[in-house]
């Protein structure tokens, strides 16, 4: 059994930087800076004294000869995770002043550097005990639960990120649809349209080279480009064709962000349909033509299937380039997490910029989860030979 | 050489478009007849050109260093125990998107270009390392052992072998960072960087397509004069090292 050298390392970062940098600060209101507060001052010594020996622990356990010692630090950390909240609530109720409706509590570097590096652990600890998606699934649900439970209680109504959500509920709850429907509308039409592509590569293998260099030249061109490449062919359409404009296409707002997002998706989408689709081995569609399959059952019943977790890899990446770039089509005015970034960087509000880019960093990271899941499922069990 | 010819014509076209757009203006005056000022001004366009690629070079060749550094760290016998975790950061990293690492930036690090530099070198070096383990990872130990057989120490078998082996996937690593920043940086004018997204952002807001028309086609020029040019030195690297290794 031999010591674990990657966690030890983690965790005296995490109490280098957790002990070095600011926990969290208190503003006087939106826009002043604060003044922060180290882990002594804003945990005090139970609080500071608790998160070091669960650090310190993590790091012993590691080193020592036991058996179930990464299953012990999986506990811990999952703990020390979930119950992270505490934290920021533990320094609101130390410093907030009572008779101030505008003060405001932040989070620090420090929250951020110990948030993160748990995260690593976490992954280090779950790659070395070999965790199947069930555990992963069951750990993640569990932190987020308690997140969840923990932001409801009123010890966290301080924290600047919840008074920017609580003064936009309407508008975040409005910005997550508007969000998921152009990342995930783009995403559906591609891939039809990917499905179609790769469909007629195969057929007419002189189409090849054509598709995917345009595909792939529209990938090279950046975001923004392409966002304001659009803006003037549709403002002309639009004025010249009324019934577009009655349709909500114009220059700016959902229709050129819609474009460009299902343009950017092709690449991907087309070049792992195709390489699933064309990787099928002959000698499976031998065996099923040996069966008796027609052409049209060998492509329904045997390609199909086959390749569908590598046409799912390419739904993943589309997806979780689609939120992305659905946050820079804020600025053609298309809405979603991005109009909060780019408003909260107008008004130098920082914690808009959060609530703008943390739920669009949460949409990326499910996104990926839930699909690397799905691929994994639908992956033929391997035969026992 | 055929192999430079197109990065060389878009090199000439783009510095081209950025000295003479002013030369473009009544094309862009009949595009937009109801503005009074129809070419960007406030900066010169090869400062923001210059500006641009200052901020991704810079990014490319810091990041470079240290995901190559982390990558090599992360296959020697002293580093093993990290690769797993190296490796699954470097593929989680690459789900947060860019914008968001950018605007994630902005709070820890203020206004300006020192939050875009951490951000793009944060961001473009999760390819490059990903690429780097890959290509290390990718060689057969048969080639290393065969190295080390021939009386190379470790410090030779890296250089003269492993390297340049895992170089050209290590090159596609920096060139999908540097294609990915470009756009980035683009981007990072929102946050108060000098960069050919100025124009475009200042005509979002004025209502003016024209500057919007100016900052995309020089962002798009640049992005695929860079691309070409990546293209090139692959092409270039696959001639200079492949053979010596072809059985």
């Amino acid at each position: 059994m031999t010591p674990n050298r990657v966690l030890p390392a983690l965790a005296l970062l995490a109490l280098g930087l957790l002990w070095g940098l600011d926990l969290g600060a208190i503003q006087p209101n939106r826009i002043v800076p604060g003044t922060g507060h180290g882990l002594l001052s804003a945990l005090g010594w139970p609080g500071a004294g608790l998160v070091t020996a669960v650090l310190v622990s993590i790091g012993a356990l590691a080193l020592a000869p036991l058996r179930h010692r990464y299953a012990i630090i999986l506990v811990l950390v999952s703990l020390a995770l979930a119950l992270l909240p505490l934290a920021p609530e533990l320094l609101a109720s130390r410093h907030l002043p009572a008779d101030a409706p505008y003060a405001r509590s932040s989070l620090g570097a420090g929250f951020w550097c110990l948030l993160f590096l748990l995260c690593l652990m976490l992954v280090e600890a779950m790659g070395r005990l070999n965790a199947g998606r069930w555990l992963q699934l069951a750990l993640l649900l569990f932190v987020a639960g308690s997140w969840l439970l923990l932001l409801q209680r009123d010890g966290l109504e301080s924290l600047s990120l919840m008074r920017e959500y609580n003064a936009r509920p309407d508008k975040f709850s409005q910005a997550l649809w508007t969000h998921l429907a152009l990342a995930f509308g783009a995403v559906a039409i591609s891939a039809v349209m990917a499905f179609a592509l790769a469909l007629k590569m195969i057929r007419t293998p002189g189409w090849q080279r054509p598709i995917l260099g345009a595909v792939s030249f529209l990938q090279t061109i950046p975001s923004l480009a392409v966002f304001g490449l659009l803006i003037a062919p549709l403002s002309a359409l639009s004025n010249a064709f009324p019934f577009l404009q009655s349709l909500g296409i114009r220059g700016i707002g959902w229709a050129p962000a819609l474009l460009a997002l299902i343009a950017y998706s092709l690449l991907p989408m087309v070049r792992n349909t195709f390489v699933a689709l064309t990787e099928v081995p002959e000698s499976l569609a031998d065996a099923g033509r040996g069966m008796g399959m027609n052409e049209r059952q060998l492509f329904l019943r045997l390609k199909l299937p086959l390749a569908l977790p590598v046409m799912i890899e390419g739904v993943r990446i589309t997806a979780i380039q689609a939120v992305g770039l659905t946050a820079v089509a804020a600025l053609i005015g298309a809405g979603g997490f991005g109009a909060f970034i780019f408003q909260g960087l107008g008004q130098a509000a920082m914690d808009l910029v959060l609530l703008g880019a943390l739920p669009t960093v949460a949409l990326a990271l499910a996104a990926d989860a839930l699909l690397t899941m799905l691929a994994n499922s639908l992956r033929p069990a391997p035969l026992a030979s | 050489m055929r192999l430079w010819f197109s990065p060389l014509l878009l090199l000439t076209l783009l510095i081209g478009l950025s000295t003479a757009m002013p030369v473009l203006e009544p094309l862009f005056q009949w595009l937009q007849p109801d503005k009074q000022s129809v070419v960007y001004e406030r900066e010169s366009f090869l400062f923001l050109l210059q500006n641009h690629l200052t901020l991704v070079l810079v990014s490319a060749a810091v990041g470079t260093m240290l995901a190559v550094a982390g990558g090599i760290f992360a296959t020697r016998p002293a580093g093993r125990d990290f690769l797993p975790l190296v490796n699954q950061v470097a593929s989680i990293g690459q789900t947060f998107p860019p914008v968001a690492v950018l605007a994630l930036a902005v709070p820890a690090l203020g206004f300006g270009e020192a939050p875009i530099i951490v951000a793009l070198i944060l961001y473009g070096l999760l390819p490059i390392l990903r690429n780097t383990l890959a290509g290390l990872e990718g060689i057969s130990p048969a080639v290393t052992e065969a190295a080390r057989g021939m009386g190379m120490s470790p410090l030779q078998v890296l250089v003269r072998a492993e390297l340049p082996l895992a170089g050209r996937v290590i090159l596609a690593g920096i060139r999908t960072s540097v294609t990915i920043n470009i756009a980035t940086a683009a981007i990072g004018s929102t946050i108060g960087a000098r960069t050919l997204g100025d124009p475009v952002i200042a005509g979002l807001v004025n209502g003016n397509t024209a500057y919007v028309l100016q900052g995309a086609i020089l962002i798009g020029l640049l992005a695929l004069t860079t691309d070409s040019l990546f293209e090139a030195l692959e092409r270039a690297w696959e001639r200079r090292f492949t053979p010596q290794f072809a059985n």
